[in-house]
């Protein structure tokens, strides 16, 4: 392979950055685009868990935690009363999603949504 | 002039508040060209700014056994040295009110004070990494020095004047001096990014090798100052290349008294810094760091000889009888 | 100027992560370097025994952030031989794409990352804005830009669904011509050139010696890769190049990875053509036999060995990570022997340096104020004495 070596290669390149568009995206004065699946927050529905405690079972890092929360919720069919439903916490989850395999409820009461932004300045959220 | 002009001349325009604010509109035109050939944003304008702000009101440190006064006052030092230079660059006429002949060697020599500056800020710091970009930072002076001086001579030796009013008042009719030595002018911009220490010649303060170089010691105020002093640096660089090459606040072709013939003549300076900016940010985007040892081969192989070749072309074209 | 030690680290803008060079260096010369590598160390082989398997393997992909898909499919694969289940091809094909996708990224960055070592930062924002592609590519595909958590064990758990495959194509286009435009500039631009080439020699025997891996070893010349020689995912079903360069020097590590950007994209555009139909999980037991393995795997940074045992329950008993990174360490400190200082962040960049991969346990000793390693002799010999007293063997 023969070499070719000069100063400033990469010239050509330089003009025709200058020519375009900056690649930068100023968020946040410009809507980011989100594919289907991103791994955002998790989100709990209170309608439909059934407090089975299968998502704070499987967690990798043990970060859900099943409160204290009393509610009939309707699934396959039938009332059940549930006495506990998960709390998250945030900033321990890896949001990889393994919650929302287990859960058995349809739709799932536990969920990765696409929501991404979220820095917290609040002791008890951040060290969770 | 009368003495209200003279200290209006002196603290506003094109005094030291005009120098700040030149010095700070280069270092975000750099950013912004740099960042665009980058392809990327850039800076909003008043990015040097707030940065000089925000570094006024961190924590100044002295680290121990540093000897604080002098190690406070040499960003001072560097500070006086570059505005004192701007003072005899033209900025709205021919040349600056406290233009005399040999003003050019006056320039030159105020303009090696920074780096001297340099070495001492790495020499006092009781810091490995300073003292060794102190050290570096003085074996590249050598190297560039010369061929910084000898390019700089070459407009003085083309036109038997030391002075840098003659040089621009010369180049009035339209024939800038590039056109006759385009060798020198290039000498000139390289052997300028070598005395600002920019990539790619930035060895002393290599960042992935020494940290900051001789500038690891300095916070708050004093690094405020620095920063602003390279700034102005990089402002009297431009901005005496476009004197000494580029005709300096002249158009060829127009001749007009008063205040309209100061402000298109201050606009004709502008623009002709702005493309010696240019100039600089295309060779700092363009290339990689070099290590010293190959600056100093390359600079005493290439850059000086060509000055030399530069010089010699002039000699031979006066001597012709052509010049 | 006398002898003097300059601490490169454990914080140090050349370093990304952190590393103590000791070097002590006689003007600009270097006589000797020490190397402390353990701040990063986290006790994650311990931990993994206490974690069930599904577990572990978010554990096991968190040591390193680039090479993450890396470490899960090798501890998924190691712990799926044990069970004796093998993955369905699909899977292996999914989990194939997205390592050769994690190449791409991982050198990409790299590229960016020597850039920036030798000051050369436009060509450092041009790798990383097309690093961006392939990131996005990612998160189409698994939802996350590093750590993907496409793995179970047993498969995958994600899927490269039809609608997918004209924007991951649209993208591979894209860098295809962007790494093959890398490959001309490395050996072009000068100040690139001048920096790297004759910097951090390292002929064929010293590499075969000091047993480097990776594309530090394809860059001296020594033909070693384990997608070829040991075979594993769907390597077997898929052609391409081993790259190896004579240079034996940085620049030969340069051209290795910049070609290699090359074919891992047009790996990824044969595997996104031709993926397979099938399944995405087989069925999995929940404990695995006893039982040990020693799982390979070709990471960004070379040969990446796990060693597994397991007990007959639901956890490891003994996990063992073997780094590629651990492995180079010591070429570096040979390599960099007689350079200056302005050579040392271009001849560790030129290894790909994940530190989070490497770090082992230091000994300190508070009151001595010394730090220590053991070496392998002290090793065996703890080792026996533990067990002798411990166990009586």
């Amino acid at each position: 392979m023969a070499v070719k070596e000069r100063p400033g290669a990469i010239l050509p390149e330089i003009f025709r950055s200058l020519r375009r568009k900056p690649a930068t995206e100023p968020y946040p004065f410009q809507r980011i685009e989100i594919p289907e699946g991103f791994r955002g927050r998790i989100e709990v529905s209170d309608e439909k868990c059934i407090g089975c405690s299968k998502c704070a079972i499987v967690c990798p890092t043990e970060c859900i935690e099943m409160v204290a929360s009393e509610r009939d919720v309707a699934h396959a069919g039938r009332t059940l009363k549930r006495k506990r439903k998960p709390t998250v916490h945030l900033l321990s989850c890896i949001r990889c999603g393994l919650c929302e395999e287990a859960c058995p409820t349809d739709p799932k009461a536990i969920y990765l949504t696409e929501k991404f932004s979220g820095a917290y300045t609040q002791r008890d959220v951040v060290v969770g | 002039m009368s003495v209200l002009l003279l200290a209006l001349y002196l603290v506003v325009f094109p005094g030291i508040l005009f120098l700040l604010g030149f010095g700070l509109f280069s270092e975000w035109y750099d950013r912004k060209l740099t960042a665009r050939m980058q392809n990327r944003m850039g800076p909003p304008w008043f990015q040097p700014f707030a940065d000089f702000v925000k570094l006024l009101s961190k924590e100044d440190i002295t680290p121990q056994g540093v000897p604080a006064r002098l190690y406070a006052a040499i960003p001072l030092f560097a500070f006086a040295a570059v505005a004192t230079a701007f003072l005899y660059v033209p900025v709205v006429g021919a040349s600056s009110p406290f233009g005399f002949p040999g003003d050019l060697v006056l320039i030159l020599y105020l303009l090696t004070l920074p780096t001297v500056m340099v070495f001492l800020l790495g020499w006092t710091s009781s810091n490995v990494f300073a003292r060794i970009g102190g050290v570096r930072a003085v074996s590249q002076l050598f190297v560039y020095e010369v061929p910084f001086f000898l390019a700089a001579l070459g407009p003085a030796l083309a036109l038997e004047t030391w002075a840098i009013g003659d040089v621009v008042a010369a180049q009035r009719g339209g024939l800038w001096l590039v056109l006759l030595e385009p060798l020198g002018f290039a000498v000139l911009l390289i052997a300028l990014q070598a005395k600002l220490e920019r990539v790619p010649f930035d060895i002393p303060e290599a960042e992935t090798e020494l940290v900051a170089g001789p500038l690891t010691e300095l916070t708050g105020k004093k690094l405020a100052l620095w920063n602003l002093s390279k700034d102005m640096a990089l402002a009297t660089g431009a901005a005496l290349v476009v004197a000494l090459f580029l005709g300096g606040p002249t158009l060829p072709g127009v001749a007009l008294d008063g205040v309209l013939g100061a402000a298109v003549a201050f606009a004709a300076f502008f623009l002709k810094v702005l493309l010696v900016l240019l100039l600089l940010a295309i060779l700092k985007a363009a290339l990689g760091r070099l290590r010293i040892d190959q600056l100093v081969d390359w600079g005493w192989k290439v850059l000086t000889p060509a000055a030399l070749i530069q010089i010699g072309v002039v000699l031979v074209l006066k001597a012709g009888g052509w010049l | 100027m006398p002898e003097m030690e300059l601490p490169i680290g454990p914080q140090h803008p050349a370093l990304k992560e952190p590393v103590n060079f000791r070097v002590i260096v006689d003007g600009e010369r270097i006589v000797r370097l020490d190397l402390d590598i353990s701040y990063n160390h986290r006790g994650i082989e311990k931990a993994a025994e206490t974690r069930e398997f599904s577990k572990s393997l978010y554990l096991i992909e968190r040591i390193c952030g680039i090479c993450s898909h890396a470490h899960a499919t090798n501890f998924a694969k190691g712990i799926e031989a044990l069970m004796g289940v093998e993955a369905p091809r699909r899977a292996q094909w999914i989990r194939t794409l997205v390592a050769e996708l994690e190449r791409i990224h991982s050198h990409l960055l790299w590229l960016g990352v020597a850039a920036h070592e030798i000051g050369y930062n436009t060509l450092f924002m041009y790798t990383w804005r097309d690093r961006e592609t392939v990131q996005d590519i990612l998160e189409l595909i698994s939802g996350n830009r590093v750590n993907y958590g496409m793995n179970a064990i047993g498969g995958v758990r994600r899927d490269v669904t039809d609608a997918m495959k004209p924007r991951i194509l649209e993208g591979l286009q894209r860098l295809e011509a962007r790494a093959t435009y890398y490959t001309h500039v490395i050996r072009e631009e000068e100040t690139l050139l001048i920096r790297t080439r004759g910097v951090g020699r390292l002929s064929t025997d010293r590499a075969v010696a000091l047993d480097a891996v990776g594309p530090v070893a394809r860059g001296s010349n020594v033909g070693f890769d384990v997608r070829r020689d040991d075979p594993h995912l769907a390597y077997s079903e898929i052609p391409f190049d081993v790259i190896t360069s004579p240079a034996c020097d940085v620049f030969g590590r340069v051209e290795v990875r910049a070609h290699e950007l090359v074919q891992s994209v047009r790996m990824c555009a044969h595997m996104v053509e031709n993926l397979p139909p099938g399944e995405l999980m087989a069925k999995v037991p929940r404990a695995a036999p006893a039982g040990e393995y020693v799982s390979r795997y070709e990471a960004p940074r070379g040969e990446l060995v796990h060693f597994l045992r397991t007990r007959g329950t639901d956890k490891v008993d003994r996990l063992s990570v073997r780094t590629p990174t651990l492995t180079n360490w010591p070429s570096v400190v040979e390599a960099i022997q007689g350079h200056v200082i302005a050579d040392i962040p271009v001849v560790v960049a030129a290894i790909d340096p994940c530190l989070s991969c490497t770090s082992r346990m230091t000994f300190v000793d508070v009151d001595a104020k010394r730090t220590s390693s053991l070496t392998w002799d002290d090793l065996v010999e703890y080792g026996m004495r533990y067990y002798a007293e411990k166990e009586g063997l």
